[in-house]
């Protein structure tokens, strides 16, 4: 028996070997050499040309890397709240190959329970091999390929790095990568608010905005009694307590107004919207009022025997009523002017809208409920 | 030089220095000169060949060190010094060392037939051109010693090789320099140069001295240079003859055992080499100095022929016939990288066939028709030529040229032809074969 196998093509070349080869070839050459000589005072700019030069003096000239170029990860996170993205999930770590991503998870300090946050994040950027399978499989896009390629060092250990060096604010990643972080940015930003409900503190804080938070805590109360005139050292506390009430009715507001905006872009009638909107305003200002009642009702008791500190008291309590009822003002405000462009589109009532305004307003009720406590916690000290 | 020094130790100062005392201080300052010049051509020639080169590859070349990468030679020199000089064990010491010596040397003699301008040659020798070609092929033994002492199998199997291309190549240059010599009834250097003034045809004046009287516009010298520059490139290791360290094959031939500035001593030689090969192939067929305005000026300076010249015209005639002969130099050069950006390395068979059976023969069909133009310019009845004594020089010219060209060219045409590869049947590759 016998196999007929047929062989590939032979590519005959034709060398146009003449009767008389007299140099031809040679000149020819010469020719190309040429021609490539002196094109190349030109730049070729464009890699279609064949001739000129194409080189880039590196150090001085760079070439625009691309956006999906990746070299080593880094984690991001948001600079306006400060929260990492990263919950700890753990995925990278599986997936990485030369297995050098390591972290813990961050646990409640209260309860012992885990967080969705990290708490040491390392990298080994010296055994890294810049696959890029950590940035695929990341469900809450905060690790991404970075773009810095110069990180040749003589400190071998530096190269194995934390979360304070591996952290970028998302402006930076923005920046690098526009159009890849367009895609994924809403997505990112969605799962990071579910997770920071779960977290407390500065738990999930980048470690570089830890500073920086903690700076604008202590600011605060420095900083705001100055315009208000309200220089009596005893009220202080029931001040900031008021104040806190207030600031927590407003963002309660706002958050209803934020929530009732994302729903609103669904389906929902203008007035449905308006209206939720409105009574959780409105719920927002009965609360702040009756937190100011209550606060005047506690210090009632307390008037008798303190003359003098408690007028004080008293303008304070009702400072926080007046301030938290601007604040709900204002949120009921900002909420029509929000759902005032897309009252076309939305025709049908949204139930869940209502639900999430009714929801707002409980938790200003509350909130300032809680105002009212401390402020009467604040007296009985 | 001996005449400015004459001139102005006894003429402008009145000195009455002796004569021994001329010769004296004017040969220091020349090998002084010399000395100086040498590695700095080498030095020039070095970052002219790897800029140059860039360019053809689509590069920039080294920019880096001084303004557009000037002082990298400098850069490349320190480090040679810097470097261990290490001797291989097993290596023959002496020999080891004195090898680079032995190929730098004989370079550095060369200088001293090259007439640089009118008047500035160091040593008019009436054999100017046989002494450079003993003296060139004298660095064949320094590159025999150093692959012997080497002890490395590579650096024995370089040598070897460049020795035999060496020799094999020594005989077509010698045989188109004979054509040329056979045109100027003479050895000296100065002496081609002076034959290449006038008009595009050697030793014709019709009024004015143009100084384009090359002989590389004859078809004579035209294929003598050809042939010439070829063996020059297989001597000076050039591309396509770069057998003696073909990198890919013997890692540096014999080179290869050496390091820091005994390495340097064999590049300097070799670039140094390269340069008076240039500047040869110049002298002997592209007419040297010779330059229009060169001869006007210089016949207004001072020379053995009008020592009541002005010094200034010397000065002139100097700058131009420099300039002209560097010129000449660099741009033969520029075509030696040329070839190298375009050609690839040669084998040692396809070298030895392509010296012994095309370049020499190719050079006897030159001296043919050198003698034969020497035959229809010169000749007068005595030697036979009676037929065209009455004739004018031009044309006896015309008759030269079109005798020289057609001989050269059948001759070319018939070594080529002889020469052509048969055509190759069509390889078994292609079709269906049967495995049993």
């Amino acid at each position: 028996m016998s196999i007929q196998i047929q062989r590939g093509k032979a590519i005959t070349v034709d060398r146009r070997t003449r009767k008389t080869p007299m140099g031809q070839g040679l000149l020819r050459g010469l020719g190309v050499i040429w021609k490539h000589w002196s094109a190349s005072f030109q730049k070729n700019d464009s890699y279609k040309k064949i001739q000129g030069t194409f080189t880039i003096e590196y150090p001085e000239e760079r070439r625009q890397l691309p956006e999906a170029y990746r070299n080593m990860p880094i984690l991001l996170y948001d600079e306006q709240s400060g929260h990492e993205f990263c919950t700890s999930c753990f995925q990278c770590e599986r997936i990485c190959p030369p297995q050098v991503i390591h972290m813990t998870q961050a646990k409640d300090p209260a309860t012992g329970k885990p967080v969705p946050a990290v708490e040491s994040f390392e990298i080994e950027y010296d055994a890294c091999m810049s696959c890029g399978l950590c940035a695929e499989v990341c469900p809450f896009e905060a690790i991404k390929m970075d773009h810095t390629f110069e990180l040749s060092t003589h400190d071998h250990p530096s190269l194995t790095v934390d979360k304070t060096a591996l952290n970028r604010p998302t402006t930076y990643y923005a920046q690098i990568a526009p159009r890849m972080w367009e895609e994924v940015k809403e997505n990112a930003y969605k799962k990071l608010a579910a997770n920071m409900k779960r977290r407390s503190d500065l738990i999930g804080i980048a470690p570089q905005m830890q500073e920086q938070l903690r700076e604008q805590l202590a600011r605060a109360p420095q900083a705001e009694p100055a315009p208000e005139a309200v220089a009596s050292a005893s009220t202080t506390a029931d001040d900031k307590a008021a104040r806190l009430a207030a600031i927590r009715a407003a963002n309660a507001a706002k958050r209803a107004n934020s929530e009732n905006g994302q729903a609103a872009q669904g389906d929902a009638t203008q007035s449905a919207d308006d209206k939720a909107a409105r009574l959780a305003a409105i719920r927002a200002a009965n609360a702040a009022k009756r937190a100011a009642q209550q606060a005047q009702a506690s210090e009632a008791p307390e008037t008798a025997p303190s003359e003098s500190a408690s007028p004080a008291d008293d303008k304070a309590a009702r400072l926080a009523a007046i301030r938290a009822a601007n604040a709900a003002k204002r949120a009921a405000q900002q909420a029509q002017a929000s759902e005032a462009p897309e009252t076309a589109a939305s025709e049908s009532t949204s139930p869940a809208d209502e639900k999430a305004a009714r929801l707002a307003a409980i938790r200003a009720a509350n909130a300032a409920k809680r105002a009212a406590a401390a402020a009467e916690k604040g007296q009985e000290e | 030089m001996r005449d400015l020094i004459d001139g102005l130790l006894n003429t402008t100062l009145g000195l009455g220095a002796p004569d021994w005392l001329v010769s004296l201080i004017s040969y220091v300052a020349i090998v002084t000169i010399i000395f100086l010049v040498a590695p700095f051509q080498m030095l020039f020639f070095t970052m002219y060949e790897r800029r140059a080169i860039a360019r053809m590859q689509d590069r920039i070349g080294p920019n880096r060190v001084g303004p557009e990468g000037a002082f990298q030679p400098i850069a490349d020199g320190v480090k040679m010094f810097t470097k261990e000089d290490i001797v291989p064990a097993g290596a023959d010491r002496w020999v080891h060392l004195l090898a680079p010596c032995v190929v730098v040397a004989p370079t550095m003699l060369l200088f001293a037939v090259v007439p640089w301008g009118p008047g500035m040659v160091p040593v008019d020798l009436n054999v100017g051109l046989l002494f450079f070609v003993a003296i060139s092929s004298i660095s064949a033994i320094g590159i025999m010693m150093a692959g012997w002492g080497s002890n490395n199998k590579f650096a024995l199997l370089g040598a070897m090789r460049g020795v035999a291309q060496m020799i094999s190549y020594e005989i077509p240059a010698v045989l188109s320099l004979l054509a040329a010599v056979l045109l100027a009834g003479s050895m000296s250097l100065v002496s081609l140069v002076n034959l290449q003034a006038g008009l595009p045809f050697v030793g014709m004046l019709a009024g004015i001295d143009l100084g384009l009287g090359w002989l590389i516009f004859t078809p004579v010298g035209f294929v003598g240079a050809i042939c010439f520059f070829i063996a020059a490139l297989a001597e000076g290791e050039r591309t396509p003859f770069d057998i003696p360290e073909a990198d890919s094959e013997i890692v540096a031939g014999y080179m290869t055992e050496y390091s820091g500035m005994k390495f340097g001593l064999f590049y300097l030689a070799q670039y140094i080499l390269n340069f008076l090969l240039c500047a040869i192939t110049a002298t002997v067929f592209l007419g040297g100095w010779q330059f229009p305005g060169v001869n006007w000026l210089y016949e207004r300076a001072i020379s053995p022929a009008n020592p009541a010249g002005n010094g200034l015209f010397n000065v002139l005639a100097g700058v131009l016939g420099v300039f002209a002969f560097l010129l000449k130099t660099y741009l033969l050069f520029y075509v030696m990288i040329w070839l190298r950006g375009a050609f690839p390395r040669l084998r040692v068979d396809q070298l030895m066939h392509f010296g012994w059976k095309f370049l020499i023969p190719l050079s006897l069909v030159n001296i043919l028709s050198a003698s034969l133009w020497v035959a229809c310019m010169q000749w007068g009845a005595e030697q036979g030529m009676g037929a065209i004594e009455g004739w004018s020089p031009w044309a006896r010219l015309a008759l030269a040229f079109v005798l020289t060209f057609a001989i050269n060219l059948v001759g070319y045409i018939a070594l080529v032809r002889i020469q052509a590869p048969t055509r190759r049947r069509p390889s078994r590759l292609t079709g269906s074969i049967a495995v049993p």
